[in-house]
């Protein structure tokens, strides 16, 4: 027993290196571009969060009539809007709420939409039937204008709250896909081994159908945080989002609706529009690298 | 009382289309097959593919719905109540045909071998890793093995992985689903033979579903041969072998090939004489749908398919 115990060390060294999540690793170190994205949203995701923790919200979005659209400078780093508040410190914490929402979001439509999808796949038949009618009842509900009638009714609400209504309507994209790939796993004989073993059906769902589409998942999630990030600063852009006692990059860029702002003060809304931009830009290269690991025939690594 | 008897099994797939998806009509892969088994002995069922034959066979284990007929493992119908089933499950267990998609590629040895174990007996780490070995020695993999992942042994392996979890829980009834047709003709017998062994110590019985008869001839004591759902004979290995009765039977016993160059010519001649035969009476072996007549004794252990009055 003892010797058996030892290999069981040895062994899984050995064969770590087999697995799918290695396999997506693999795929960005060989992809520079994707590593220095990845590299470049996890030092600013730290950063941002770091630094927020020091800076003082309150602080921050405090108008400040004295230092109106001042110049970037020594004091303000960034320069000041048309309230007198610090540029720099809404921009830190504008991406902090931003990439928050965008994690949250993302969780959270993962979770719905692969339970969803695991269990709609995974039954077919009649069940599968009601499961996409439900999905495609959400599908044809007009995302934007039900967002903007829950902005109007919710005079106040929190990232949490911002969140959750996002997710209401994004999760059906995910909930499909993985429903498809379910559909086509069931029909494996080691799916039919499991229930001729006499496992449980939850438990073949969520202990053998899940863990063969973990790349899967991986891969969609990552596509849709980019996404999500890009959905929130739009909102909020639009004047849909947070309000401006909660600054995200989407407020800051809208101040750029002011067409003076727009040509004479570049401090407020140029950092931010590039923030956007770059953000997006590496997540959805890291994206990109683990889609095409998922399909050994693009692979570079 | 034997110990499993199928009665009239039918297992009927809907075809369905048109407007709101309704049934219109239904293919029968299984049209009322019946047998028995005793305990310790290897039936084999035989046919070409889509004859049923694995339809049967899994619907012995409940994988696929029986429309009608009754299954009765050691005097339970299974049929009957569904609440039963899962005890007989630890007792009827399954070899798959495939044992590259047997195995789930993302599970190591261990877990493959080990699922039955947790899901039916409580055991500690240790006694459940004891228990893996001692099996995976069984079926002749090294202990090494266990923390493996299915991708890194070969096909043979892979199969003996199968029937190790196969044989987990001691079962009294394992349906071998064309166990060695993807497997290299050199690893067949290996894997046959190992079959055979473990009967012996288990005290195992096969259903042996298979279309090789060099195989089942090897295998199996009884043989059933399916046509389109249906039996068109039955009996001793050495009924149907030796005395082939229905057209079909002396067909596919000609078609085994014989690698002695000498009955070459014996071997066509007999085979132009099946085919002739075939020509001219088809008619008087299947009825108008060109399926198989309902069985007739003509011994005590042998049945033909044959219309009413026959002989």
């Amino acid at each position: 027993m003892e010797a058996i115990k030892l290999d069981i060390k040895k062994e899984k060294k050995a064969h770590k290196s087999q697995t799918g999540l290695s396999i997506l690793w693999r795929e960005i170190i060989h992809d520079k571009l994707a590593l220095i994205s990845l590299i470049f949203f996890i030092g600013i995701t730290v950063t941002v969060f770091v630094i927020s923790l020091v800076l003082d919200l309150d602080e921050i979005v405090r108008v400040d009539l004295f230092a109106i659209h001042e110049p970037p400078s020594r004091t303000f780093w960034l320069g000041t809007d048309y309230g007198g508040r610090d540029i720099f410190g809404q921009l830190i914490i504008g991406t902090r709420n931003s990439l928050l929402i965008g994690f949250i979001v993302t969780i959270l439509t993962g979770v719905i939409g692969v339970t969803f999808g695991l269990i709609s796949g995974y039954f077919a038949g009649h069940l599968d039937n009601v499961m996409m009618r439900i999905l495609e009842f959400f599908n044809i509900l007009p995302f934007l204008m039900l967002v903007i009638v829950f902005v109007a009714l919710v005079p106040k609400y929190s990232t949490v709250s911002f969140s959750l209504i996002m997710t209401a309507f994004l999760w059906m994209e995910i909930a499909r896909i993985i429903r498809a790939k379910a559909l086509q796993e069931r029909e494996l004989d080691y799916i039919q081994a499991s229930k001729t073993l006499g496992t449980p059906n939850w438990k073949i769902m969520f202990g053998h159908v899940l863990p063969n589409l973990s790349s899967l998942i991986i891969v969609i999630l990552t596509l849709n945080l980019a996404a999500n990030i890009g959905l929130e600063s739009g909102l909020s852009f639009l004047g849909f989002g947070f309000p401006e006692d909660t600054p995200s990059l989407g407020t800051l860029l809208s101040y750029a609706r002011n067409p003076q702002t727009l040509q004479d003060r570049w401090w407020i809304w140029l950092p931010a529009a590039i923030l956007i931009f770059l953000l997006m830009l590496s997540v959805r290269n890291v994206g990109e690298a683990l889609k095409r690991a998922t399909d050994p025939r693009q692979r570079r690594g | 009382m034997s110990f499993l008897e199928v009665k009239d099994l039918q297992v009927h797939f809907p075809i369905r289309g048109g407007l709101l998806n309704r049934k219109l009509d239904v293919i029968r892969a299984v049209d009322g097959v019946s047998f028995r088994i005793e305990q310790g002995k290897t039936y084999g069922l035989v046919g070409e593919s889509g004859s049923g034959k694995t339809t049967t066979g899994r619907a012995i284990i409940g994988l696929n719905t029986i429309t009608s007929g009754q299954v009765i493992f050691e005097g339970n119908d299974l049929t009957e109540n569904k609440n039963k089933r899962l005890d007989v499950r630890k007792d009827i267990q399954m070899i798959f045909q495939d044992p590259y998609s047997s195995l789930n590629p993302k599970k190591r040895v261990l877990d493959i071998v080990a699922e039955p174990l947790r899901n039916y007996e409580r055991l500690s780490r240790n006694e459940l890793l004891e228990r893996v070995v001692d099996l995976l020695e069984k079926v002749g993999l090294t202990a090494e093995s266990i923390l493996k992942y299915p991708h890194e042994f070969s096909g043979g392996q892979r199969q003996r992985i199968g029937i190790a979890r196969a044989i987990a829980l001691k079962p009294k009834l394992i349906i071998a689903d064309e166990p060695v047709s993807a497997l290299d003709v050199s690893v067949q017998a290996q894997v046959l033979n190992f079959m055979k062994d473990i009967q012996k110590d288990l005290n195992l019985t096969y259903l042996f579903i298979s279309h090789d008869l060099g195989i089942v001839k090897h295998m199996c004591d009884e043989i059933g041969i399916m046509y389109k759902g249906r039996y068109v004979e039955a009996g001793t290995t050495e009924d149907i072998f030796n005395k082939p009765q229905h057209i079909y039977t002396k067909r596919l016993v000609a078609a085994i090939p014989d690698i002695d160059p000498r009955n070459r010519e014996k071997q066509k001649q007999f085979r132009a004489e099946v085919q002739a035969e075939y020509q001219h009476s088809f008619d008087y072996y299947f009825n108008k749908e060109g399926l198989a007549y309902p069985l007739q004794s003509i011994s005590a252990t042998h049945w033909v398919a044959m219309p009413e009055g026959g002989s």
